[in-house]
């Protein structure tokens, strides 16, 4: 069984284990320009193991899937995973954060809790391990890349855990940065490399993969039509306690009884949308060209676009800094260290999907305005 | 590509091209800025890291400017680090030609923001964006925070920065009135 409480244990575990590692190697650091005491540094680390715990708390039924679905914020802006987390920490956890005897002794509040997670600022200095929750080398990325890869049975969300934990350091200032950073020391560039290229791979051959891709999108159908008004509640007072009901195996048993519409239908049937086309991994003006004409030429026939800019697992591009001790300059990106990750492009690419019982005439479109050229 | 990206596209080209040598964090704050204090609709959703009010979308959509050859970057190394330069490529005018309603509504907008902010280095804009942030999260949160108690804040998050020269930020956006339900110091005025 591969379930997000099990990932949550993960994340906690491994963002530990950053956690002592960046202190024992760059404890002096961390006291002279954070003003860092021994209290303060235990006191941090069990606010960051409690966020790693429950950053995921407010996941919707299949994750992100039916984000889309969260009500308006403010203006365009929606609500996210992270605004529930942190609702259902002030809430319904609050009792069980400030009531235990560690959290006592170490002086903190659930509000502590939520503003590490949502990125509020009343973290305080302990915004410092916020990189640890989220971030380019999180506990989070770290744990799911290697735990979806055992699940899944592939290959590709593996690098080495251990040697990159014990390689992660805090990065003194300089000029152009002159706030202590996450980064790499120089022996261990290559274990990041390996976290970059694991979930590169995982993106392209997992995360992004048509099928997989097909089945978020009737997902969020089936979300679409059985949430009232089509919208999760707000992450408030009774709309909190209405958002909790929602889970997994309730979504599964509207499907099981026929109540979640033609998505659910389609998932039961196995019938899912097929891609009919895909740019390249990353477009060029030319791609985007291409695909407005294959378009134009399917009309109606698409039922769906997706593109990896707007996936949550999109790959971003982040370039870790590597700390040497005998280079100049002595922080250097991984991709001066990298071949690989110098060449490495952000993944936009887009997939257009028709239904299934239209991909020959689909196909056939397709054919027809290339013979035409 | 839907219109918010290529709005967004379209706006880190119109930056490239006001702002020459643009760095990577120039580019994050100054989208921070044209969102939260011009209300541009970029559809960012910044929270806050110890080096500022930070989406990753940000970086992202760096590399996808680049893809289509909007913008290049280079990696310049410095004697203590290293950091970005961002300039226009061959391809701008077609990337900006993705969204030109956008960019002709916004233009005195970004136009704004790179004379406001386009002057100051990567640590300034990361205290600016910061104490910006701070102001916003407690004008939702509708408390009224001095203006000391806002550096005091501000320096509780970034204590590497020395306590007077974040106050001196902190009046610098309140003289061009960018600070939002602040109160006078007590006792200052």
């Amino acid at each position: 069984m591969h379930t997000r409480f099990e990932h949550s244990l993960g994340v906690m575990h491994t963002a530990t284990w950053l956690y002592d590692s960046i202190v024992s190697k760059s404890g002096d650091l961390l006291k002279q320009e954070l003003a860092y005491d021994q209290q303060g540094l235990e006191r941090d680390r069990r606010l960051v193991r409690l966020a790693a715990l429950l950053h995921d708390v407010g996941h919707a039924p299949f994750s992100h899937s039916s984000e889309e679905l969260f009500p308006r914020k403010r203006g365009a802006e929606r609500f996210v995973h992270e605004d529930y987390s942190a609702a259902i920490i002030r809430s319904e956890l609050r009792t069980a954060i400030e009531g235990h005897v560690l959290s006592a002794n170490a002086g903190f509040k659930a509000d502590d809790v939520a503003a590490l997670i949502e990125g509020g600022a009343a973290a305080g200095r302990a915004v410092f391990w916020r990189d640890l929750i989220t971030g380019q080398m999180d506990a989070d990325r770290m744990d799911y890349l290697i735990r979806d890869s055992h699940h899944i049975g592939v290959q590709y969300g593996r690098f080495d855990l251990r040697r990159l934990i014990f390689s992660v350091i805090a990065i003194p200032p300089d000029k152009e940065n002159p706030h202590p950073r996450l980064g790499i020391e120089e022996g261990g560039w290559h274990a990041a490399e390996a976290l970059v290229l694991a979930r590169y791979f995982m993106f392209t051959q997992v995360y992004f993969h048509k099928t997989r891709v097909a089945y978020d999108i009737h997902l969020r159908g089936v979300m679409k039509e059985i949430l009232p008004g089509g919208l999760f509640p707000k992450p408030a007072e009774a709309g909190l306690k209405e958002f909790l009901k929602w889970d997994d195996w309730r979504v599964v048993g509207l499907i099981g009884r026929g109540r979640a519409g033609e998505h659910g239908r389609r998932i039961i049937e196995r019938n899912h949308y097929r891609e009919i086309y895909h740019t390249p991994e990353v477009c060029t003006d030319k791609d985007l060209r291409e695909l407005r004409k294959v378009k134009a030429k399917l009309g109606k026939l698409v039922v769906a676009e997706e593109t990896a800019k707007k996936s949550w697992y999109k790959t971003g591009n982040t370039d870790i800094p590597v700390f040497s001790k005998v280079r100049s300059p002595q922080v250097q990106p991984l991709s001066k260290y990298s071949k690989a990750i110098e060449g490495m492009k952000e993944n936009n690419q887009v997939l257009l999907y028709v239904d299934s019982a239209s991909r020959e005439e689909a196909e056939k479109r397709k054919r027809k305005g290339n013979q035409q050229r | 590509m839907s219109d918010i990206i290529t709005a967004r596209l379209a706006t880190i080209v119109a930056l490239a091209e006001k702002q020459p040598r643009l760095g990577r964090t120039a580019v994050m704050k100054l989208c921070y800025f044209l969102q939260t204090l011009r209300n541009v609709p970029l559809g960012y959703r910044f929270t806050l890291y110890s080096y500022g009010p930070f989406d990753v979308s940000v970086l992202s959509d760096i590399s996808s400017t680049e893809a289509l050859r909007g913008i290049e970057s280079k990696t310049v190394l410095y004697s203590s680090g290293y950091g970005y330069e961002i300039s226009p490529a061959s391809k701008s005018r077609s990337v900006k030609a993705l969204a030109p309603d956008f960019i002709k509504k916004y233009a005195p907008d970004i136009s704004w923001v790179v004379e406001q902010f386009g002057k100051f280095g990567s640590a300034d804009l990361e205290l600016f964006s910061t104490i910006i942030y701070v102001n916003r999260e407690s004008a939702q949160a509708k408390a009224k925070l001095a203006t000391d108690a806002l550096a005091d804040r501000v320096h509780e998050i970034k204590p590497h920065f020395n306590r007077s020269y974040v106050q001196t930020k902190v009046a610098y956006l309140e003289e061009q009135h960018l600070l939002r339900s602040v109160k006078a110091t007590s006792g200052s005025r």
